[in-house]
């Protein structure tokens, strides 16, 4: 086991953000805390990281007591929801940085690696939102960290740019074996990216496992996760070929963890990933329907 | 015209210096006690007033509302208000006359200036960029990203605080007890004395002190982001 949360608590003045979490994240796991604004995730991250104290409770690396440890010694790094690149120097020199050795070539080489070749010398600001945002992780892997957190970095993303760096942080991550804490709002992208999911609901965990266990037997899992955005009423929705007011469009099919998936757009434009059934074909429309008993 | 007009106003008072040089200036004790007190009035601001801006940027004290409070309330009261109690406060602790009871008064005069420009700076920078930098060694926080990211800010701390420094007259006289030259107190002597040529030299340098800063910090500035730079390619 890597890293271990025990019984962290943390209040801000007279509100209780986190109230004892137990969690233990084994080595090279790509884990999610899911939850709403507020139910005391990004916190929990920033705890991890170093920048914030807690109230009780422990944060133990390999057995090793992280408390009072600075943020610079915990070979812990950190991806935002904004790329929080250092303005007054290039994007190389901002991933050189971060490098050991402060080796050119090193950076030279994860600018590659997440599809920025021959960008060592140009401007944070010649940069696209997303193309700042690989940079930004280029620095986060330069830097040889054990753990990596990522305080929902898709947010501020298109779509297309979206799903695109899900893949690649996924694919990095889990190529050079890497333990990473992923902190998201949105449903989909916990199952698109993470191996385990956690469900934070008012500082405390409801539960933890895969997301296609939760998927199919936690009728909580949609309570309050928002699909693309928007906070679907009521939880345990299901995809029918039975019509019902509200239709979707199957425009993309998957297999997660085992279980199939589906991409569906909805009349309103919004995509939403659910399960489907084997026989669903891309491009019908199918409905979405309140299931009974839970997803 | 109204710009011409603007440009006499700004530029008549000034007129008599440059068309009068001092004809044979001296180094004295006093030129040497200002430089001092302004480097170190300085440096000492720029430590503490960015040290305590972070500590109010990031702490989560019970305390930070009471220190906040105490660090700008000198900004509040009229620094003629506030000296009376500080000249009984140093008297108890035997510093009137004294170089250290000068530098002292100095400091609380400029520090709360300084601390609210780093904080200012700090806040417009953004906690999240500047937690960012955490994750790197301190020698290499500020060096490569602290101290590029707030030069302009350093610089605003070491110009105001010495202008405030240089225009310090009752301040100095009234702490200093007459015992602690500096231009401004020789210079006013010299305006009662009508000695012109020493007044023409203490305000040439009162006039050099923070143009030589500027021009300095702005040249040792550029050779330092050049120096990361290059240690980064």
């Amino acid at each position: 086991m890597s890293l271990v949360l025990s019984g962290i608590r943390k209040r801000f003045k007279d509100r209780d953000v986190l109230r004892g979490i137990d969690l233990t994240i084994p080595n090279g796991e790509i884990h999610a805390l899911v939850g709403v604004s507020g139910s005391g995730k990004s916190t929990l991250l920033r705890i991890v990281a170093g920048l914030e104290t807690l109230d009780a409770g422990s944060v133990t690396w390999e057995e090793m007591p992280l408390d009072g440890v600075p943020p610079h010694l915990r070979r812990i790094t950190m991806l935002s929801q904004s790329p929080l690149l250092f303005p007054h120097l290039t994007v190389g020199e901002n991933v050189t940085l971060a490098t050991p050795n402060r080796s050119r070539e090193e950076a030279e080489a994860w600018l590659t690696r997440v599809k920025l070749p021959g960008r060592y010398d140009a401007e944070i600001h010649e940069l696209s939102g997303g193309e700042q945002q690989r940079a930004s992780f280029a620095r986060a892997l330069a830097a040889a960290p054990r753990l990596i957190l990522l305080d929902e970095p898709f947010t501020n993303l298109d779509p297309g740019l979206k799903s695109e760096l899900q893949r690649l942080i996924r694919d990095l991550v889990r190529e050079l074996e890497l333990t990473a804490l992923l902190v998201t709002h949105d449903r989909e992208e916990a199952m698109l990216v993470a191996d385990r999911v956690t469900l934070l609901a008012t500082g405390q965990v409801l539960v933890t496992g895969t997301p296609g266990r939760l998927s199919e037997t936690e009728s909580t899992f949609g309570d309050f996760v928002e699909v693309s955005g928007t906070l679907l009423p009521s939880t345990d929705i299901d995809v029918s070929t039975e019509p019902t007011s509200d239709s979707i469009v199957l425009v993309r099919t998957f297999i997660r963890f085992g279980h199939h998936f589906g991409e569906y757009r909805r009349p309103t434009g919004e995509y939403v990933i659910l399960p489907r059934s084997e026989s669903f074909k891309v491009g019908e429309t199918y409905y979405l329907r309140q299931k009974q008993g839970g997803i | 015209m109204s710009r011409l007009l603007v440009a006499c106003f700004v530029v008549f008072p000034f007129a008599g210096l440059f068309l009068t040089f001092p004809t044979s200036p001296t180094w004295d004790e006093a030129i040497l006690n200002t430089v001092a007190y302004v480097v170190a009035v300085a440096l000492i601001n720029v430590w503490l007033g960015i040290g305590t801006a972070w500590w109010l940027l990031f702490t989560e004290s019970k305390w930070k509302a009471w220190v906040e409070w105490l660090t700008f309330l000198p900004l509040f009261i009229p620094v003629l208000a506030s000296m009376f109690g500080m000249y009984i406060a140093l008297a108890q602790v035997g510093l009137i006359g004294t170089y250290t009871g000068v530098g002292l008064v100095l400091l609380v005069t400029t520090l709360p200036y300084s601390i609210r420009l780093a904080y200012n700076a700090m806040y417009v920078i953004g906690r999240p960029l500047l937690e960012q930098s955490l994750t790197l060694a301190p020698l290499t926080r500020i060096g490569f990203v602290l101290f590029p990211l707030m030069k302009e800010s350093v610089r605003t701390i070491v110009l105001f605080s010495t202008v405030i420094v240089l225009s310090q007259f009752v301040l100095v006289q009234l702490i200093g007890a007459g015992l602690v030259p500096t231009v401004t107190t020789r210079l006013y002597q010299a305006y009662g004395g009508n000695d012109v040529s020493l007044a023409l030299q203490n305000t040439w340098v009162l006039v050099s002190l923070p143009v030589l800063f500027y021009i300095g910090l702005g040249a040792m500035f550029g050779i330092w982001i050049r120096l990361v730079k290059g240690r980064l390619q």
